[in-house]
């Protein structure tokens, strides 16, 4: 059937767009790795509670959602499950089960989940009760009569044609290689397509779309011909991606209201490309997307053509290929179909592979019954004394071997069913028992204090404002310990949304959470001298220019390939003494200042007339050879007003020199058209500098939200420092993950520069005792810092600010600060580079430095790995108790926030990141191939925006193995966030109630939530559905009970 | 005369149609030690056979020689079953011996040819047979991950494969180059061509058991002693390789 595009209502169209938009819900965005934006993998699952959503996305992603048995078991061996916790969480699973005569339950399951490796239960098993009772009494199964063909029919329908994509069932059939094929050739079309300027030779057409610029290459690709794909026929049967989607699934015989399903099951095959694409098509302003647009209709409808046109090629032609076919296939050769389901999947038996192979090949119809018959037989025998020996095993741990031998073919379904459920629901199992021992851990060292025994009346020497990043908790602590520091947890954005154009740059970045877009624009501009670029930048510029192009790197390889050879072994062999040295060939970064101050119109009209101004003369001087100074300012702004249309032509310059009104229109159109400067351009300009800034008001109010949300209203220090924080590292895609996720995945310092410049404003602190009631003392200063978390540095900034009166005081704050940052790396240094001889605070700070420096060091931090839990309270909360970098501490205090808007903000911004956060390290953990990104090792940047594996790979979009996982084992402990409010019950929990996001993550169990009372000393945990009352301090033990009895 | 030997040693220098007896015959005699036993025997029949001969072969017989080796070659690509897989490659390398016969080297040399392509055959076998315990076949693409599950082993497995399929510096390697020295062009293209096929079905035999997600199942590698011998044997592969070849080239 060939469907034109007057066989697609704009119905059926709208049909298939909004299917593909739902089909792809559950594939979470991808951001460019720019900007690594940590996000929970099954994000787009999160409607559903956890235990459903990570079986639903193991589904899906055919990933794994738990950690294995065995390394559960290694956790209760080594203590970090309490077996109290394991036996209460049997316990609760056995309440509800059936009893089995004579049966332990209790001691059957935990045996099961202490001493054996291997699932008990078995996928499409042709065992039952039957054979294993009468393998456990000693008689041989009997013959195989009870395989239903209308059943075995159901199932490979089932298996074949609901669960997969119809190349996946041929190569399931017919060991074919399809969905591989066909993701490579993909993979190799998105990587021509979004290419942001690594390829040296670009995609023709990218400008007309996505679909529209494959088509294009694809009509007139001599490979595509060669292998016999008739891409073109396929292209010609419709004209939009819709039409072409509609046009492959009517030949692939999917019937359509199976569609969305299909589409579901098409885009998670490449989830981290679909994701990218998804993201790429909802951001607004992002450059490369408003260049060259694509959406996932373009990416389903190039998928659907090239299937079709590989199943459809000379060599897979022979082979069903539409699901009717494929359908009469299974029900006309069943037994056939069933062999080759079990050896091309790899579910066959590997004895009898060999045979089952050749038979299928000779496709003898007799043989092929015979070898069907010997092959269920012997599947049987196996599965049913697979099951047999392992019920004993069991039987034996749990001194119930005599009540086994005892039990009948009905007690034995029974207890198979049991197992069956036990072990579906084993991940959660483990993982509540592994929560509820950190959840006990965690509440034993908090000390919740009485709300009216906080108050320090003893001004501190400074204090220091910190991200909640979980690499604070560190530094904090060590700096406290110094002597008179207070520290305060915020998001590391200080709660002001900016977008930043740094100096020399032309474009904007956004330095807050993802979940918002900032309205404010804020510039850096030089107060340095004009600076000339140095020779080294020229000369890296043209080296980048020579290993562009498509010939130079072959010239360039023998003519100056030595020279990188010396680079290589400088940072090969001295990374730390080389990388200093050379940082003294590139002129330092100029002194710069923000510009953060609201423009007035008076300000802005002026701003753009310099501008405008600059660019006539330039104009000028291109389109008529004449020097800027013969150019008067008369003439200009006659240009400049006839270029906006103020008046006709410009006499003054046709009178200088000498041009006729041809000329001059000529020269004004173009001054319009290809200089922009008119009276449209004019007033978007306009409207952009409107950006640009903050009113007083605004910054009022970012202030003292700033200040409210961590308590910090009275008792200032002298100096308030505002650290930002960002990492350094070389040779790394992923640097950008280990920078401020609240900065949207950037260094931090800009926003600890921007709230600091604020602060220290008179007019911003006048307005705030008026309107706020915070009087920040007149010698408090505060200064912006930026804490390097790769090397734990503390590097104070804009201290050229500080009034003269402050400075006899700056030594003492620096060695302070570094203090802090060698005892914070003598602490973190040995879990990093692990050393019999554990280096001292000296030797770690230097090997930090060397480890930021090295260019093969795939480690050089171990980033927000080990995030556990998340505090939202006072500081005398967490301060006696070393949280080992495992927590992000967020100040905050109920006393100030009667109305729980501060608190509300909280759990709206920087919780949900925290829990994306911790989901991200937790899916990455329990299955990295799958949502991790693998290796580092085999990492290859594609397109300057992700990276893959090998040279052809789905886009990596969870962490590298590197990240989580230490000599191949969990070094991050996979839980949900455990988040602890202090707060008063009532408060904390109508706050919560009032957050729709976060209330759906609380009572769908995406996270766990607790609130301990200062008051009464007491704490309240979510679980189970309902809130739980919990004395403190509590017994372990107990608390396992409390929380998992159902 | 000559000719009925020569058909005759076709069964054991095996040339199709009647390398399919050998290959039947080491089908169905599936335990490791016949195996060997033939692996070992069945070329040195076919040189012994071939001594009684009066005149070295006809031209014909090495180009069908050389066909035999490439089809055996290409066979080898597809074959999954690694017990076979070892019968046809052992097919397709001793049909390559007829070479040397054509230019009448010294038997004694043939036979140390002949013991050059099957040694690491045998060895292969032996760790074929590895496999079979510990999986219920040597089968490839059915469980991968073998290099994460059982190291040792798999570690001995690609040197091993390397060996059997002439990889450089083991002793079959030195022999192929021999063969090529005294082969017409016609025939050194055709021995390329089953050489560089051996090494395709080498790299697709490691790829479908050492790389790869982990098979389930706890799985015992082979104990440090027997990886140190497996170890100590293909040393002396490679020393005898450099020392015999070295010498005859």
């Amino acid at each position: 059937m060939n469907i034109k595009a007057s066989s697609i209502t704009l119905g059926t169209r709208l049909k298939i767009r909004s299917m593909i938009q739902m089909a792809a819900e559950p594939i979470p965005f991808f951001w460019p790795m720019r900007t690594f934006i940590h996000h929970n993998p099954l994000h787009g699952l999160e409607d559903m509670p956890f235990a459903e959503a990570a079986a639903k996305g193991a589904e899906l992603f055919h990933g794994r959602t738990f950690l294995s048995r065995k390394i559960y078991q290694k956790y209760l061996t080594e203590g970090e499950i309490n077996p109290s916790a394991i036996a209460a969480v049997i316990r609760s699973f056995t309440t509800s089960c059936q009893q089995i005569n004579g049966i332990d339950l209790n001691k059957w399951l935990m045996s099961l989940l202490k001493e054996t490796e291997q699932p008990f239960t078995l996928t499409n098993t042709l065992t039952n009760a039957d054979d294993i009772h009468a393998i456990l009494n000693g008689q041989s199964i009997r013959p195989a009569n009870n395989i239903d063909p209308v059943k075995l029919e159901s199932t490979l329908c089932r298996v074949l044609l609901e669960q997969r994509p119809i190349y996946e069932a041929v190569d399931m059939l017919f060991g074919t290689d399809i969905g591989n094929e066909l993701d490579e050739l993909l993979i190799r079309t998105c990587l021509d397509f979004f290419d942001e300027g690594q390829s040296a030779w670009e995609m023709p057409g990218r400008e007309q779309g996505f679909f529209a610029a494959w088509s294009g290459v694809a009509k007139r690709n001599p490979r595509f011909f060669l292998q016999g794909f008739h891409i073109n026929k396929i292209l010609d049967a419709a004209d939009t991606p819709e039409e072409i989607i509609a046009f492959a699934m009517q030949k692939f015989g999917i019937p359509e209201e199976k569609w969305m399903h299909y589409f579901t099951l098409e885009l998670s095959r490449l989830h981290g490309w679909v994701g990218f694409i998804r993201w790429r098509s909802s951001a607004k302003h992002y450059y490369w997307s408003d260049q060259y647009p694509a959406d996932l209709i373009d990416f389903m409808a190039i998928r659907l053509t090239l299937a079709l046109a590989l199943l459809n090629s000379r060599k897979l032609k022979r082979f069903a290929h539409t699901e009717h076919d494929l359908r009469e296939a299974i029900h006309g050769n069943t037994i056939e179909i069933y062999l080759r389901h079990e050896l091309y999947s790899k579910a066959v038996l590997p004895e009898m592979a060999f045979r089952i192979e050749r038979a299928i090949q000779r496709g003898n119809k007799e043989i092929i019954e015979a070898i069907f018959d010997e092959y269920i037989a012997t599947r049987r025998d196996h599965e049913a004394r697979y099951q047999a020996t392992y019920l004993q095993r069991l039987a034996e741990l749990a001194d119930n071997r005599d009540e086994l031998m005892r039990l009948s073919v009905e007690d034995i379904a029974g207890l198979q069913a049991i197992i069956a459920d036990f072990e579906k629901q084993e991940g959660m199992l483990w993982l509540r028992a592994m929560e509820s021992g950190v959840i006990g851990q965690l509440l034993n060292g908090l000390v919740p204090k009485h709300s009216e025994s906080e108050s320090e009346s003893r001004r501190p020497f400074a204090q220091a404002m910190f991200c909640i990043d979980i690499r604070s908790e560190r530094i904090r602590r060590h700096l406290e310990s110094m002597g008179d520091y207070q520290t305060f947890g915020i998001a590391g954005f200080f709660g002001v949304p900016v977008g930043f154009m740094p100096h020399g740059k032309g474009s904007e970045t956004h330095l807050c959470p993802v979940i918002i877009t900032p309205k404010n624009l804020v510039l850096e501009v030089s107060a340095a001298e004009y600076q000339d670029i140095t020779a080294i930048t020229t000369l890296e510029k043209a080296m980048h220019e020579l290993k562009e192009s498509v010939l130079a790197p072959f010239v360039t390889v023998e003519a100056i390939g030595l020279l990188f050879g010396f680079d290589m072994v400088g940072k090969t062999l001295m990374p730390h003494t080389y990388n200093r040295w050379r940082r003294h060939l590139y002129e330092a970064r100029p002194l710069t200042r923000l510009l953060l101050d609201k423009l007035s119109r008076h300000q802005a009209d002026s701003i753009l007339r310099a501008v405008q101004r600059a660019i006539i003369e330039k104009a000028v001087e291109r389109e008529f050879g004449i020097e800027p100074e013969k150019i008067t300012d008369d003439i200009t702004r006659d240009i400049r007003e006839a270029a906006l249309g103020r008046q006709h032509g410009s006499n003054l310059f046709a009178n200088a020199l000498g041009l006729d009104d041809k000329a001059i229109n000529n020269f004004i159109s173009r001054l319009q058209k290809d200089y922009r400067i008119n009276k449209d351009f004019s007033h978007m300009q306009i409207e952009q500098l409107g950006r640009i800034g903050f009113t007083l008001d605004e910054q009022v109010t970012y202030v003292g939200t700033a200040l409210r949300m961590i308590g910090l209203l009275e008792n200032f220090s002298r100096f308030v420092l505002v650290v930002g924080h960002g990492s350094t590292s070389e040779n790394n895609p992923y640097e950008s993950a280990l920078d401020c996720g609240a900065c949207g995945g950037n260094h931090g310092l800009i926003s600890g520069r921007v709230l600091a410049q604020m602060a220290n404003k008179q007019q911003v602190r006048r307005a705030l005792r008026r309107q706020h009631d915070i009087d920040i003392p007149d010698d408090t200063w505060f200064i912006p810092a930026f804490h390097n978390t790769t090397t734990d540095e503390l590097h104070m900034h804009d201290l050229e600010l500080i009034p003269p009166s402050h400075l006899i005081y700056i030594d003492r704050l620096r060695n302070g600060l570094t203090a802090a940052s060698r005892l914070s790396a003598h602490e973190r240094i040995p879990e990093l580079i692990p050393d019999e001889n554990r280096p001292g605070p000296a030797k770690a700070f230097n090997l930090a430095q060397r480890n930021s420096m090295d260019w093969s060091q795939v480690r050089p931090e171990w980033g927000l790995s080990k995030n556990t839990c998340f505090v939202i309270g006072r500081r005398s909360l967490t301060k006696e108790f070393a949280l080992d970098g495992r927590a992000f501490l967020h100040s905050y205090d109920y006393r100030t926030d009667p109305r729980r808007r501060l608190l509300e903000n909280i759990l709206t911004g920087p919780l949900v990141v925290g829990q994306w956060i911790n989901m991200e390290h937790y899916f990455s953990v329990v299955d990295n191939e799958r949502f991790g990104s693998g290796s580092k090792v085999n990492h290859n940047i594609a397109g300057r925006f992700g990276v893959m594996t090998g040279n052809i790979s789905d886009l990596r979009t969870g962490l590298p193995s590197q990240t989580v996982l230490k000599d191949g084992l969990p070094y991050h402990r996979p839980i949900r966030l455990i988040t602890v409010i202090e707060a008063p019950i009532g408060h904390a929990r109508q706050a919560i109630e009032g957050v729709v996001a976060v209330k759906k993550l609380v009572h769908n169990g995406w996270l766990r939530m607790i609130v301990i009372d200062p008051d009464t000393g007491n704490a309240s945990i979510f679980a189970t559905g309902d809130w739980r009352d919990i004395k403190l301090p509590i017994n372990e033990s107990s608390l396992s009970e409390e929380l998992l009895a159902s | 005369m000559d000719t009925k030997i020569f058909l005759l040693a076709g069964v054991f220098l095996p040339l199709f149609p009647f390398s399919i007896i050998f290959n039947a015959l080491f089908e169905r005699l599936s335990h490791p030690i016949l195996r060997g036993i033939m692996l070992l025997f069945w070329p040195l029949i076919g040189i012994y056979l071939l001594q009684m001969a009066q005149r070295p072969p006809p031209d014909w017989i090495i180009a069908w020689a050389s066909a035999t080796a490439i089809l055996y070659g290409f066979r080898l690509i597809s074959m999954r079953d690694v017990g076979l897989w070892i019968g046809f490659l052992g097919t397709s390398a001793w049909a390559l011996l007829w070479v040397g016969f054509n230019a009448n080297i010294d038997h004694s040399r043939l036979y140390l040819s002949a013991l050059g392509f099957s040694t690491p055959l045998i060895m292969l076998l032996i760790l074929a047979a590895h496999i079979k315990v510990r999986f219920g076949a040597a089968y490839t693409y059915l469980y991968g991950g073998l290099a994460i599950t059982t190291p040792r082993l798999s570690g001995v497995l690609v040197f091993t494969v390397l060996a059997a399929t002439a990889a450089p510096i083991f002793p079959a390697f030195f022999i192929m180059l021999y063969n090529i020295t005294l082969s017409a062009p016609a025939v050194i293209i055709a021995m390329l061509t089953g050489w560089l096929l051996w090494a395709w079905a080498g790299a697709r035999l490691l790829q479908g058991l050492i790389v790869g997600p982990q098979a389930g199942g706890q799985i015992k590698d082979i104990s440090r002693k027997l990886a140190w011998l497996y170890i100590l044997l293909l040393n002396a592969m490679v020393l005898s390789g450099l020392y015999l070849p070295g010498k005859w080239l």
